[in-house]
């Protein structure tokens, strides 16, 4: 309301700051006609597809450099520079070698959270307390049992904290991959409103995105605690 | 094996491993792609470099001006979100005000702001500053809050009998203990700051490092991107340094934690 009486009354200008109503009105004109679907979905999907990928490749870089030293050892170069890359420096090659496409995004998405998994599963499987293998070795574990029944729950949390660190960054990734070079996602929504100067669908494309990014924080959080509730939670990954 | 072969097998196993890289990296380039609008040698990157830095000195500029921006956002952040996070942590009805504004704004990818603070800022250095600053302030934010609430109870209650003023406390025992946590905040939001020069300067910039990156991107100017690329990576294993550094000075208590 504030906010409504606020941009209608002191500004004047839809241009600064649109009041609520007309934002509301781009959301209901922009879902209607189908284009916020087919945005939304074209992001939900380079995401989807970035992130199942990177999850499964993650874990299994990070579970063999955790194990072998040797491994660990070839790797940490090249994860380490990988890291210290701000992604977005990175992007336009990307898109150089890969198009402007889909499989650009994708490619995106995977390096920021492959990334990330690897680093906090590594992490997992070398902090690993020795009991449980000395627990393992008197049971008599076979070494794939000790593997699935030990050493992964033991990495889980380490995982799902590589998962959400993933999450935020990737997020930001797919957005800024599609703003620079793209023909759908919300990504080229914000471009497209922005360079139109569409103030009021610029204003939904952010809280559209604001909403994604809610609602992924809330549930990698529930996970984590559902998943790992031993562990107790921080309520504020800093990132 | 003892521990110093198995240290020397080990370096010498990372030097093997960055040499066999770029190695791979040359061959590929010369005589796989052989296409200089795809991909160089690594050879061709350090040459471009070198040129940059020693003969035209083209990329001066660009990094006094990608680093002024980052300076000021990130000067800002600590200025604004060290007390602010102090606040949230002492006075509960600011915690619950503050708090779910913070949820939302964290949480959003943050290149959403770029637009609509261009919008409200212009595309001089107001904005742009504006984004590195909205970067970087929430972990500060967040890490000094945090460790102003996790301070030690019997500190506190030490500090209450001995009869501290609570402005003494303040001083004496609650700032020093949430010092770790701020430096980690700090450390946090280097990459994050760096992350958010690029994304200002690919709305409407001139010069500064990531207006470097994306013409040459457009330009498929492929050496320059790199040298680019790796100015940020340099710059961002430096600031961590340095912070690491201070770290360590002025937390020796402090066993260091690994980043990542």
């Amino acid at each position: 309301m504030i906010w409504e009486i606020l941009a209608r009354l002191l500004l004047e200008n839809e241009l600064l700051i649109p009041p609520p109503s007309s934002v509301a009105r781009s959301l209901w004109k922009l879902t209607m006609s189908g284009q916020l679907n087919k945005h939304f979905a074209a992001t939900l999907i380079e995401f989807a597809y970035g992130f199942s990928t990177a999850c499964i490749a993650g874990v299994v870089i990070g579970y063999v450099m955790g194990i072998y030293k040797r491994v660990d050892e070839i790797m940490e170069p090249w994860i380490a520079t990988l890291y210290s890359i701000p992604i977005i420096t990175v992007v336009p090659l990307i898109i150089i070698w890969f198009g402007i496409g889909m499989v650009s995004k994708v490619i995106v998405v995977f390096k920021i959270t492959a990334v990330a998994i690897i680093l906090n599963t590594a992490a997992g499987i070398k902090n690993l307390d020795p009991v449980w293998l000395d627990l393992a070795k008197s049971l008599r574990l076979s070494g794939w049992e000790t593997t699935y029944k030990i050493r992964l729950p033991g990495a889980l949390p380490y995982v799902i904290t590589g998962m959400r660190l993933g999450v935020g960054r990737a997020l930001l990734g797919v957005i800024v991959a599609e703003l620079m070079a793209s023909n759908a996602g919300l990504g080229y929504l914000l471009r497209d409103s922005s360079e139109t100067w569409d103030s009021p669908k610029l204003f939904v494309t952010v809280f559209l995105l604001a909403a994604i990014g809610l609602v992924s924080f809330n549930l990698i959080k529930r996970f984590e605690q559902r998943m790992a509730p031993w562990r107790q939670s921080a309520e504020w990954s800093a990132e | 094996m003892n521990d110093r072969t198995d240290k020397l097998v080990s370096n010498a196993l990372k030097v093997a491993s960055i040499l066999a890289g770029l190695t791979l990296w040359h061959v590929l380039a010369v005589y796989v792609v052989n296409d200089t609008t795809f991909l160089v040698s690594p050879m061709v990157v350090v040459r471009t470099a070198y040129d940059m830095l020693f003969v035209t000195g083209e990329l001066y500029p660009h990094l006094f001006a990608s680093s002024w921006i980052f300076f000021y956002g990130f000067a800002l952040a600590i200025v604004a979100g060290v007390p602010l996070g102090f606040i949230m942590a002492l006075n509960p009805a600011v915690r619950d005000y503050v708090n779910p504004w913070m949820t939302t704004l964290y949480s959003t990818p943050r290149i959403a702001f770029a637009p609509i603070l261009l919008l409200w800022f212009g595309i001089g250095g107001g904005a742009k500053v504006a984004i590195v600053f909205l970067g970087c302030l929430f972990p500060i934010l967040i890490n000094s809050f945090y460790g102003m609430r996790v301070v030690n109870r019997e500190y506190v209650e030490l500090a209450r009998s001995f009869r501290l003023s609570s402005w003494a406390l303040f001083i004496k025992i609650l700032l020093p203990a949430s010092v770790p946590f701020i430096l980690a905040g700090i450390r946090l939001s280097i990459g994050r700051g760096l992350t958010s020069v690029a994304i200002a300067e690919w709305f409407g910039a001139t010069e500064g490092l990531g207006y470097l990156v994306f013409f040459a991107g457009q330009t498929l100017n492929i050496p320059t991107l790199f040298v680019g690329v790796a100015a940020f990576a340099v710059l961002g294993i430096l600031g961590f340094e340095i912070i690491r550094r201070v770290e360590i000075y002025v937390t020796p208590w402090r066993k260091q934690s690994q980043g990542g």
